[in-house]
Parts: structure tokens; sequence; C-alpha cells
């Protein structure tokens, strides 16, 4: 039995969101990317919502009390399109991906499963692989949308819509999807997040 | 010792297998149809056969120039254009051929070609669309690709399988006019089924030569892909390049997520229903989703060193 009881949200949230967790190790082993070890949930937060309302006490209770106690570092940011961020630091990235899952789940338990947008995922390239795409120091995002449930890799090469790299992306998404990331099949999909707070 | 033999490319064996099946088929249905026309038709038509063949022939030989004057592509000399002329000799040098013909065609559509009956005849064409649109490594690679249909002699094994279908076309609307204004030369009255059964068979052998062709060029377009990754070392590069010039590249929206309303959750269209994928099976070119998957896959066994 969960913390929660409920079985209100989708149920493959999980078995989705984990792939990433095979797909990271894979590309740290071939050594193309540093270690991750930040995430960020964004929601369109509902202030009529109580779990939204006093989600920071929430979410120290629901992170770091109790059993499943994690070591996770969250942080609470309010972006100028009207969207909350609660982003996430962990070096041990197994528990990074396991904690950004448990927070858009309380936040899904608690009314708010619509108000969940998408789950993003930093990720740096080496650059050590000498292939002429993924350039040292490259950053990527790689975006769980919580409708479509699957991954797709955001790569912005500035602030303002529309401004992303989309040959690197395309490139990478067949990658991710080949190290067994569930990525996002319909190109038309991958909506970017320009100004993630992280 | 000696550098000069025809350089040997690791071959997709089942690619091979199929391509020469097909060529076997096509050789077959050749032969069935001429003993056909012989038996049934009587000499006029082989003769017939003969004329187009002797076109075939000479556009065969023909063919550089034929395909310069019908595309608008000039020759250009290395001083005209240094950059594109270094890189054809680069490459053709790793495939060990003579320096082709380099063209350029004016126009802002990208593509690419290459023609001449062997390798010493050849011409390789680039519009001025493609130049600016793909970089360096990503034209180093379209220029692999076209080069690898010259090294493999794909206009020679395309010419003689398009002559049947040239032929039977020929035949057909020949036979068509001949049945509506009862024949030419006089000769009326004894030939009016049978000429209606060699109408019939030629439709039948242009449809299959038609389809038989088809499958030849998917597995020569394969084949080159392979042949130009390999020479170029990088598949990736020509996966890019054809998803750049296809604008697959391009469905990836300028929308930010946070502008979707949460109705459309309930929307999902599945992608099947978009028309993704139709227009696969009379497509010259093999779908440009499968070509990108192949080389992707490549570049992943070249990158890692699996085989």
């Amino acid at each position: 039995m969960g913390i929660f009881g409920g079985n209100k949200t989708p149920k493959d949230d999980w078995s989705v969101m984990s792939t990433v967790i095979k797909a990271e190790a894979k590309l740290q082993a071939l050594g193309e990317i540093t270690p991750s070890r930040r995430a960020g949930v964004i929601y369109r937060n509902d202030e009529s919502n109580s779990f939204q309302r006093d989600i920071k006490i929430e979410l120290n209770e629901v992170l770091y009390v109790g059993g499943g106690a994690t070591k996770t570092a969250f942080e609470i940011e309010d972006d100028d399109r009207g969207m909350r961020w609660i982003v996430l630091e962990d070096g041990k990235f197994g528990d990074l991906v396991s904690t950004v899952y448990t927070v858009g789940n309380a936040i899904g338990m608690n009314d708010g499963a619509d108000n969940l947008l998408a789950a993003v995922f930093e990720l740096y390239f080496t650059g050590t692989v000498e292939d002429n795409t993924y350039r040292s120091g490259l950053r990527t995002y790689w975006i769980y949308r919580y409708d479509r449930k699957a991954f797709y890799p955001f790569v912005p090469t500035g602030e303002s819509e529309g401004d992303r790299d989309r040959p690197t992306e395309a490139r990478l998404g067949h990658d991710l999807g080949k190290h067994g990331l569930t990525v996002e099949k319909s190109l038309t999909e991958w909506m970017g997040l320009w100004g993630i707070p992280f | 010792m000696s550098s000069t033999t025809t350089r040997k490319f690791h071959k997709d064996r089942g690619l091979v297998t199929r391509m020469y099946f097909t060529m076997f088929m096509l050789g077959f249905l050749y032969a069935v149809f001429a003993l056909f026309l012989m038996q049934v038709a009587g000499l006029q038509l082989i003769f017939v056969g003969g004329i187009v063949g002797v076109m075939i022939v000479v556009q065969y030989y023909m063919s550089d120039k034929l395909i310069l004057r019908s595309t608008g592509a000039k020759e250009v000399t290395a001083e005209q254009e240094p950059a594109l002329h270094k890189m054809v000799k680069q490459l053709a040098d790793r495939y060990e051929m003579p320096m082709p013909k380099v063209a350029v065609i004016d126009t802002a559509i990208p593509n690419a070609f290459a023609t001449g009956r062997n390798p010493k005849n050849a011409l390789v064409a680039v519009t001025t669309g493609i130049q600016e649109r793909l970089n360096e490594r990503e034209l180093q690679a379209v220029i692999g690709h076209e080069l690898a249909h010259v090294a493999n002699r794909d206009m020679r094994v395309l010419a003689i399988a398009n002559f049947l279908v040239t032929v039977t076309s020929f035949l057909m609307t020949m036979l068509f006019w001949n049945m509506l204004f009862g024949g030419m030369g006089g000769r009326r009255n004894n030939n009016g089924g049978g000429m209606m059964m060699v109408y019939l068979v030629t439709i039948v052998v242009y449809f299959i030569g038609q389809l038989l062709v088809l499958a030849l060029t998917r597995y020569r377009e394969y084949g080159a892909d392979h042949t130009g990754a390999e020479i170029c070392g990088d598949p990736g590069a020509l996966a890019d390049a054809l998803e750049k010039i296809s604008g697959a590249v391009n469905k990836i929206p300028d929308k930010d997520l946070r502008k979707l309303q949460t109705a459309n959750a309930f929307l999902i269209i599945p992608a099947a229903l978009k028309g993704e994928g139709s227009m696969n099976l009379f497509s010259t070119h093999p779908p440009l989703q499968e070509r990108v998957k192949r080389l992707r896959e490549l570049e992943q066994r070249m990158r890692y060193g699996l085989r």
C-alpha cells in the first residue's frame, strides 16, 4: 500500500518514467554524458487546490517524513508564464527520478492530475565520443509529458519560443530510443519549454 | 600491392540476395515475354522492340549529356566551385574511381544525382538549394551516396531493367491505337482476337516489370546508403541530411508546452491516423523513415564497434 492508498493516477507513469534511469546509465557507461543531478516538475498552479496551495509543507511531508524519506533537495519557482516548477537536485540519478515521480504522483493524487504538464531532466554531453553531433557541454533536456506518457529531447538555442536545435533533437530522440527510453513517436508533440528555471 | 583493383565493400547479405532475385525475375520475365511475342504476334513486334532497344542504347550512352540538358545542370570547373570539387575528389579517391564531372543546378529545391554508365563517364550534380541547406558533413554524405550509385554501377543495372518496361509501355500504346483503328499496314482480318490477347499480356508484363524495377531501385538505394556510409564513415550524416531535406525535422513544433490546453490530453490522435507512412509502395526511393532508421542503426554499430 502506498502512502496515498488510492489508485486514481494513471498506473503507467512509473513504468515509462523509469526508462530514463536505464538510458542515462547507458550513456554514462559509454562516456557520452556527465552525471545528471537536476530535474523539475512543471504544473499549472491552482490556488483553490489545498495541496497545491500548501505545496511546500506538503512536499516536506511527502519527501522527508516516514519510511520512503529521500535526500533529494527541492525548490519552488514560478515562471513568467503562470506555471509552477518544483526543481529537484540529487547526486544519485535513480533517487532523483524516483523523487520526480513521487512529486508528480503526489500532485496527481490530490486532484491535480490535469494540472501536471511535464517532468524535465537536464543532461550534459561530454563530447568525448567523436561524432560531431553532441559537442562537449551540450545541454539537453529530456521532457516527460504526463498527458502523452512519453519522453522527447529538447535542446533550446535561445530564450524565445521556437529557438531549438531540431536536427540534434531528432538524432538524440533516435539514440535515446535505442538506449531504452520511451520516446514520443509523433514529432509534432515535441513541444518546447523555453526559460526552464534550472 | 597495387591499389588499382576495385575496392571491396562490406555487403549487406540479405539485400544482395533480394537484389539478385529481383534481377533474375526480371530476366525471366523478359525471356518469357519475348517468346510469347514471337509465338503469338509474329516478328514485327520484335522489330519494334529492336527500335526501342536502339533508342535505349543511345540514351544509355548519352545519358550524361541528356541529363545535363534536361535538368539544366551546368558543369562546373574546379575554379568555379573549388570546395565542391575538392569534396568530390576526396570521395572519388576513397572509392578509387576517376574524378567524375561535377555539375550544379541552379534551383532552390534541394536535390542531388549521379549519372553515367560507368565510373569513367560519371557525373555528379547538386542543386544550389542543397548546397545552401546542408552543412559540409551532410553534403559530403549526400555526394558519397551518389558516388556509391556510380561505384555500384546502378545506372547500368537500372537502364537494363527499365528496358522491358519501356518496350512494354511503348507496345501498350501502339497496340491500343492499333486496335482502335483496325491495325496498320492493311492487315485487318486475321488477328483481332490475337491482338487483344497480346495487348492484355503486354499490360500484365508491364505492371509486373514495373513492380520489379521498383523493388530493384529500392535495393539499390539501400545499397548506396550502405556503401556511402562506409566510405564516409558517418552514417548519421546522411540520415541528418535526409531528415533535413525532407523536412521531417521541421515537424518539431515552435509551440511552448505551456500553451497546450488541458483538454488536449483527451484528444490524442494516434499517429497512424495522420497519414504518415502512406505512399510507400510506389515511391521510387524507399520510404525515407526506413532509410533513416537503417542508417541510424548502422551508425550505432559503427560507433560502438558492433557488427
